[in-house]
């Protein structure tokens, strides 16, 4: 499935982590034209403020873990990182927070296309991470399946017509193999019982 | 103060005609400000032919030989090959045409109409008419994809439906496959974003093919036809909406001295206009800088607004757009007929960051004129 690029950020609020109140000010000035509601924060990033932003702009130079209400690489919103040094060591602490686009101080005016492709990238991580999660749902739900199998295959049939019996059975429900193999479960309690 | 002030126009190629125009109005603007004495501006001419390899090759000689300040380019792709090269060297380009927005460089001053001032009220226009299929035809580089991508947005967004959507190579005069596609469906409006050639040709064909849309309001729509290339299109273009910073019936003596002076069809179109007013915005600038750094100029520039001979003209000095007032034009035997203006300024948005606002207050600033 493909998604429209977001390309109009009008309403929505970011919060600019910078040291610097001048740099600050610039950012503001941009998103103002973009109409961005701008949140310029000198110091640390508490949570409430974090919670009022749909996007953070901060200085990759100066920031650090302790700066930030989450975990590494856990942002809850797109982060725009911004480049002023290039020291190695500082881009590695960006590239673990999982920033999503960089922009060099000295191009703030391509802060838009910054915006547009870290919002994109926000986005296909995000989506990412809720496949990985399912697919780790769905495969601790391994052994239900086999389970449901063999009940299924007690009355009758071999494995290969009792996965497919219960193939169909998800289909008609549409629900994942793994989610119809526990429902059969529930309804056969002792069937899990039975397989160990 | 003095300065020599670069202009890189295409006066030959395919586009001569809009280069010829933009040319005429700095032409026009620089004797006049020599004639009332104020500041000595010096033209530097260069003519890149509408040959993007030209475009760079003039640039760096310009900027090698000094000059820091250019008035030119026609076209995005001209704008965009100059912009690198102005980044390297600290040259400053005064840009005085319509184009497609989402772009705002420190080397370059947007002088012409932003996407706010054509696309959103030309189509919101074509809305109002009740018009329902529409056609999008374009030529096939950023111009024709931007312009029309934003169009495909805002008409949709009215309810139109989008029946056809082509792009044919710069400069090719060939569009039967796209006149057979549209004839073929019941279209009320050719939203057409050709330039040059393309579009002379295009306009031509489609009145041959369907003589009977010719003179209908609207049923063709361009985002920057002016009348430096209106002469060309003949009755073709009877009906074809437009949008622009000015029409040729706005024009006060000013402009309409440059033209007869120095323009080869003798008419001001917003090109002309433009042009005329960005040399008056650059004389001012430099007196009030009193130095021809790019950066103060552009500073002084936009610290305050600049009268012209298109009126008032601000910049803003975050996105370096001009704020305009838009018109909206048909085409009427080889003049055009300003059917709707707005009633002050309005600021550039080159990113559309306010569209959806701007449609809901529009029905309050615009009015029929006639």
């Amino acid at each position: 499935m493909t998604r429209a690029l977001l390309h109009n950020f009008s309403g929505r609020t970011a919060i600019v982590l910078h040291r610097s109140e001048e740099v600050g000010q610039r950012i503001r000035a941009r998103c103002d034209r973009l109409g961005i509601c701008t949140v310029v924060c000198l110091g640390d990033l508490d949570s409430s403020l974090a919670a009022t932003a749909d996007m953070l702009i901060l200085d990759i130079d100066t920031a650090d873990d302790g700066m930030l209400p989450w975990p590494r690489g856990e942002a809850p919103m797109p982060v725009i990182g911004l480049i002023g040094s290039e020291s190695p060591g500082r881009l590695a602490w960006a590239l673990d927070q999982e920033t999503d686009a960089y922009l060099p101080l000295s191009s703030l005016g391509n802060l838009f296309s910054a915006l547009v492709i870290g919002h994109e990238i926000y986005a296909r991580k995000s989506d990412r991470r809720t496949h990985e999660a399912e697919t780790a749902r769905r495969k601790k739900g391994r052994l239900d399946v086999i389970r449901a199998v063999l009940l299924l295959m007690g009355e009758g049939r071999d494995e290969a017509l009792a996965l497919k019996k219960l193939r169909t059975m998800a289909m008609v429900a549409q629900l994942p193999l793994e989610d119809a193999a526990r429902l059969l479960l529930e309804a056969h309690p002792t069937a899990r019982d039975a397989s160990g | 103060m003095s300065l020599r002030l670069g202009l890189i126009f295409s006066t030959t190629g395919s586009y001569a005609a809009l280069g010829q125009s933009a040319l005429a109005g700095a032409l026009g603007a620089i004797e006049t400000l020599q004639a009332a004495g104020g500041s000595n501006i010096t033209p530097v001419i260069a003519d890149p032919r509408g040959d993007m390899a030209e475009y760079d090759r003039l640039t760096r000689s310009l900027l090698d030989d000094g000059v820091r300040h250019i008035l030119g380019a026609i076209t995005s792709s001209s704008r965009k090959e100059m912009i690198p090269l102005l980044e390297r060297r600290g040259g400053l380009l005064w840009y005085p045409c319509p184009y497609e927005g989402f772009e705002s460089n420190g080397h370059v001053v947007y002088l012409g109409a932003a996407p706010n001032h054509h696309v959103v009220p030309v189509t919101d226009w074509i809305a109002e008419q009740g018009m329902e299929r529409a056609y999008l035809v374009g030529s096939n580089y950023v111009w024709g994809w931007e312009t029309l991508r934003l169009a495909r947005d805002c008409l949709q967004s009215h309810g139109i439906e989008i029946v056809g959507e082509r792009y044919v190579p710069l400069g090719s005069t060939s569009h039967e496959h796209v006149l057979d596609e549209l004839c073929a469906q019941d279209v009320d409006c050719v939203v057409d974003s050709l330039i040059g050639p393309s579009n002379t040709s295009f306009l031509h064909g489609l009145a041959a093919r369907d003589p009977a849309r010719v003179g209908r309001p609207g049923h063709v729509a361009s985002f920057n036809q002016t009348e430096a290339d209106l002469g060309d299109l003949g009755a073709a273009a009877n009906g074809l909406i437009s949008a622009g910073s000015l029409f040729e019936e706005d024009a006060g003596d000013a402009l309409k001295e440059a033209a007869k002076r120095h323009a080869p069809n003798g008419r001001v179109s917003s090109f002309l206009a433009t042009s005329y007013a960005a040399v008056e915005i650059i004389a001012e600038a430099l007196e009030r800088a009193g130095s021809e750094d790019p950066r103060a100029v552009f500073e002084a520039a936009s610290s305050a607004s600049v009268t012209t001979a298109m009126g008032s003209v601000s910049i803003d000095p975050v996105l370096r757009h001009a704020e305009l007032r838009p018109c909206l034009s048909l085409a009427e035997n080889g003049r055009f007929r300003v059917v709707e203006r707005m009633e002050r300024a309005v600021p550039a948005d080159p990113y559309l960051a306010a569209r959806n606002a701007d449609r809901r207050r529009r029905k309050t600033v615009l009015r029929v004129i006639n």
